[in-house]
């Protein structure tokens, strides 16, 4: 009875302290922006190598599940692209990415950027096999004109000046590694990714088949406090992500874990020894 | 919604629409399942509905049916992609070596194109950046070793069966628990992203919704 009253109350407790963390002002000891900003560095030295006016695919398929994560730091170089007058192309492999990116665009439009600098090449089914397609020829639709489909109708794929990959769990940074980069000339090839996705992209990061790549919260925080779009900071995102409410959640989760190892382990006292000991003795 | 601040009356219907779809959610967390039930049927109705909006819209139209209006006979790839998504619909009522033709294609074809991917996108350059380069820096070398000496332990612990001999035992044992090691790392950072989401949400409640801390 008591136990399932504490699993009741539970998550109100954690709701109401993750809220109250909130409300909280700002902390300046954890300001993540003060983390190391080799990866801002690399993102800032690949965009100030790019030709002018640079026509940047942008390969929009986040997740909803992470993209709460991200979605200051997709805003914010979205801002900082159009600020450099690049021209942004959206291109999406995942239905959710797909309405992530109508989001965006519809941002954009609601914030009225100039729309001869940006378009939508819409969604294509087939994951990877689309970005090899896409390498052989870039899907512009008619009602898509202007500067845009004119450097793709001249050059295809190899009109591309950067890749900007907005990754997310289905379709993210490895598959456009893999399939779209062997496929074209060495084309920059920039990531905002979440923290989830860190393990799998930071081989590319390091190898350097990413140029660039900001899969972290720290990361995001440090590109955000460094950038510079002048006009555009309409486009930023007005409430990024808080570091006390998520260090208390950290704390909790780790409480969690604590708990129920220590439960385990009192456990497999109470039944004689561990799992793996009883084996042994059973083997023996 | 948009995060451009805009006060308008659907705006306003949308933020009160999605504190409620938030709460709704939040709510399964103290045991109301039947609204958080009725919140998922509502997730997947419109996921669906959006998929078949998308792929309607911006895949059979444009890209089979107008290119089969305008010249029947000019896309006969077209026509052959038609006759594999009927054999595909059909598969009930075929016989299994047609009906496997079309789910044969697939998986060939999204396997070669993950085999191929990886091959030469993945594991060459990530061979050649581990092993044929030299790195600037002492630490860097021993880094990077330690990073080749992790990645063999952990192929050696996918070994079928058990080693027999003591050094090939241990380094069965070391390559396991550093996999778990891993694993473990990976979850941490997927406990992260989900709080950032958590917060985000409460963030939304109490700011966008409710207009306190902003």
């Amino acid at each position: 009875m008591r136990d399932r009253l504490v699993r009741r109350l539970l998550p109100a407790g954690v709701l109401l302290l993750v809220a109250v963390a909130w409300l909280v002002p700002e902390v300046p000891a954890l300001d993540l922006d003060t983390a190391e900003t080799g990866a801002v560095d690399a993102w800032e030295a690949t965009l100030d190598g790019l030709p002018s006016t640079p026509l940047v695919l942008v390969a929009f398929d986040p997740d909803v599940g992470t993209y709460a994560e991200i979605r200051p730091t997709v805003r914010a170089a979205l801002a900082e692209l159009l600020a450099r007058d690049a021209r942004l192309a959206f291109f999406s492999l995942t239905p959710e990415g797909r309405a992530l990116a109508l989001a965006e665009m519809d941002r954009l439009r609601e914030g009225q950027a100039n729309p001869r600098r940006w378009a939508d090449l819409g969604f294509a089914p087939g994951a990877e096999a689309a970005i090899v397609e896409l390498s052989r020829s870039v899907p512009v639709a008619d009602d898509v004109g202007g500067e845009i489909a004119r450097r793709f109708g001249d050059g295809g794929a190899d009109a591309i000046d950067a890749l900007v990959v907005i990754g997310g769990n289905e379709i993210g940074p490895r598959s456009w590694v893999e399939q779209l980069l062997p496929r074209v000339e060495a084309t920059p090839a920039l990531a905002v990714a979440p923290t989830v996705l860190l393990p799998e992209l930071l081989p590319y990061a390091e190898s350097g088949q990413l140029d660039a790549l900001l899969a972290t919260p720290g990361d995001g925080a440090a590109y955000r406090s460094s950038v510079s779009v002048g006009r555009l900071d309409r486009f930023l995102d007005a409430s990024p992500p808080r570091a006390l409410p998520v260090l208390v959640g950290l704390v909790l989760a780790l409480g969690v874990v604590g708990v129920a190892l220590v439960r385990s382990v009192s456990a497999d006292r109470g039944n004689g020894g561990s799992g793996a000991q009883r084996a042994r003795e059973a083997e023996a | 919604m948009s995060g451009l601040g805009g006060t308008g009356g659907w705006d306003v219907v949308a933020t009160w629409v999605a504190a409620a779809a938030t709460i709704v959610v939040l709510g399964g967390m103290f045991g109301e399942r039947r609204l958080f039930g009725w919140s998922q049927h509502l997730l997947a109705g419109l996921a669906t509905g959006f998929l078949a909006l998308v792929v309607i819209s911006e895949v059979i139209v444009p890209r089979v049916v107008e290119p089969l209006a305008a010249d029947p006979t000019g896309r006969p790839e077209l026509w052959a992609g038609l006759l594999l998504v009927g054999l595909a619909a059909g598969a009930p009522w075929l016989p299994r070596p047609v009906a496997s033709i079309p789910i044969g294609i697939t998986i060939g074809a999204l396997a070669a194109f993950a085999f191929g991917g990886a091959i030469i996108g993945t594991l060459l350059p990530q061979l050649v950046a581990t092993t044929a380069v030299r790195e600037p820096t002492a630490t860097e070398t021993v880094v990077a070793a330690v990073a080749a000496l992790v990645t063999v332990l952990v192929v050696l612990s996918f070994l079928h069966g058990t080693p027999r001999d003591r050094i090939g035992r241990g380094a069965h044992r070391l390559g396991r628990w550093l996999l778990v090691a891993g694993l473990g790392g990976w979850f941490g950072y997927l406990v992260l992203s989900r709080l950032v989401l958590l917060v985000d949400r409460v963030g939304f409640l109490l700011g966008d919704w409710l207009g306190i801390g902003r």
